[in-house]
């Protein structure tokens, strides 16, 4: 047993340059032509959250730049989540051509969606710090602490793009399911609202969302300027850990049969 | 010294009947507990054993739907076996269909780079190859266009030359491909030859009779996806043709 789990790292090694590779494609493809080019990344989840920022700032009555903050903060590793979470579902599925004529390790699929989503993920970051900043916001030293952040929601994220990369092969409903699932979640994760502000029997789903405990990871630092709460840091390495492992214990499982089901 | 063992090797595939089963009828039937099967299943390759050594042109030969394919495919570990076992020595190259992984919005350079790294090249040999294929490929001029605007044959030439520019100590052809003008069919074909001449061991799958005869040292008929005949080329193509006529 232990053999094959070093053949699987092995291999996987072996393949960082097609993974490198299949990382800069997506990267390439989603700007190429258009006229700004790269700067869409920074643009799109800009005008996105300065859109919502001025609607729920309205609707909540909220100061404009506390909450454009508060929501930045959040919509940061959602909007990483859900798309690593809905697009790795159909990693294999638009490999498929590829995957019926050359044997690739089939990891590098979900994995190379996750690495460049990744990438988008940190570059926006970047470029809305810079708006906070301008705006008024504070720099805190607690924003140290957002590499860890990013690292845990890495690998959770991961976990559950694996198992979804899987299953979605053998229920293709499941591309479709997703997407209303995420829409979901998204109003029952503390994003839009504070999580103290929730009455009813909603706050149980809202308590056992694995989503939460990565949201504070973000917002402790940006919007609190303080490091998150050592329960919060437990949880989420806790999920984390446990994503991977289902992850990885599903797809090794299963991704033998992959190409027989495509 | 390169080998390829394969021991009672089957594959099987699992046919649906109405449809991919839905997440719904899964947990349907998994409460129902009779598992009326929806699917049967069909072996492409039917308990085959061979070994291949070094040195050895091996030709498979068989109908449409024989297997061929699917048995060279498991060669190159696109399908895992569902019985027995494949053990493959030395380095092999996924010949299988070129310019699988090319992206038709990506510029011919870039294709190298992708297609290459797909196909198993390190970083390194793409630097060291480059201006070799395009050169080969005779597209200088259009190497930084996208290729969806290339014409079939400037497609052809480019995936054609990127897959024959390595040189792999196993060597396995799912027909031999060569598109593009007569002048470029020549030296297409020169460069394939030289390849074979070159590898260690090579197999291929091909219809055309009288290049497996030439090129091969030995034939494997697969019917049905088993072994029908193994030997020497002249006599397992001459019984297949025969029994074609027969039957």
């Amino acid at each position: 047993m232990k053999t094959k789990a070093r053949t699987f790292i092995e291999e996987v090694h072996d393949s960082r340059y097609v993974l490198s590779q299949l990382v800069l494609q997506q990267l390439i493809l989603r700007y190429r032509r258009t006229v700004l080019g790269y700067l869409w990344t920074l643009i799109n989840p800009l005008l996105m959250m300065t859109v919502m920022a001025l609607v729920f700032a309205t609707l909540f009555k909220a100061e404009l730049k506390t909450f454009a903050v508060f929501l930045f903060a959040g919509m940061i590793p959602w909007n990483f989540f859900s798309s690593v979470v809905t697009q790795s579902g159909s990693s294999f599925i638009n490999n498929e051509a590829l995957i019926k004529k050359i044997y690739l390790p089939k990891i590098i699929f979900p994995l190379s969606i996750t690495f460049a989503l990744l990438i988008d993920s940190v570059l926006s970051f970047l470029a809305l710090s810079v708006i906070i900043m301008t705006i008024g916001g504070s720099l805190s030293w607690a924003l140290i602490f957002i590499p860890i952040s990013y690292l845990l929601l890495f690998f959770f994220a991961l976990g559950v793009g694996l198992i979804m990369s899987v299953a979605t092969v053998f229920f293709r409903d499941l591309q479709h399911v997703v997407l209303i699932a995420m829409q979901g979640l998204f109003f029952l994760t503390p994003i839009l609202y504070r999580p103290d502000e929730l009455m009813g029997n909603l706050v149980w789903f809202v308590r056992l969302n694995p989503v939460v405990p990565f949201i504070d990871l973000f917002r402790a630092p940006l919007y609190l300027a303080s490091l998150p709460t050592s329960g919060v840091i437990l949880e989420s390495v806790l999920i984390s850990l446990s994503a991977m492992s289902l992850g990885l214990f599903v797809f090794l499982r299963q991704q033998r049969q992959i190409v027989f089901r495509l | 010294m390169s080998i390829i063992r394969v021991e009672n090797l089957s594959i099987r595939f699992r046919i649906y009947h109405d449809r991919s089963p839905s997440l719904k009828s899964y947990f349907a039937n998994l409460f129902k507990r009779q598992s009326q099967t929806a699917y049967s299943e069909f072996s492409a390759v039917n308990e085959v054993s061979f070994t291949i050594s070094a040195g050895e042109r091996v030709g498979i030969i068989g109908r449409n739907g024989a297997g061929k394919s699917t048995l060279l495919k498991a060669l190159c570990r696109v399908y895992e076996p569902s019985d027995g076992e494949i053990a493959v020595d030395g380095r092999i190259a996924p010949l299988l269909e070129i310019g699988a992984g090319f992206h038709p919005e990506f510029t011919g350079r870039e294709n190298i780079y992708l297609n290459g790294a797909i196909l198993g090249y390190t970083k390194q040999q793409l630097i060291e190859i480059e201006s070799e294929v395009v050169a080969f490929a005779e597209l200088e001029e259009f190497i930084d266009t996208p290729v969806k605007y290339y014409s079939t044959g400037m497609y052809m030439r480019l995936a054609f030359s990127l897959a024959t520019s390595m040189h792999p100590d196993i060597l396995v052809l799912d027909e031999i491909f060569a598109g593009g003008d007569a002048a470029f069919l020549a030296k297409a074909k020169s460069r394939m030859y030289a390849m074979i001449d070159n590898a260690n061991i090579m197999v291929m799958v091909s219809h055309d009779h009288q290049l497996v005869t030439s090129l091969c040292n030995r034939v494997i008929w697969i019917d049905h996806g088993k072994v029908e005949g193994d030997g020497l080329p002249e006599e397992i193509v001459g019984r297949y043709l025969g029994g074609k006529e027969l039957g």
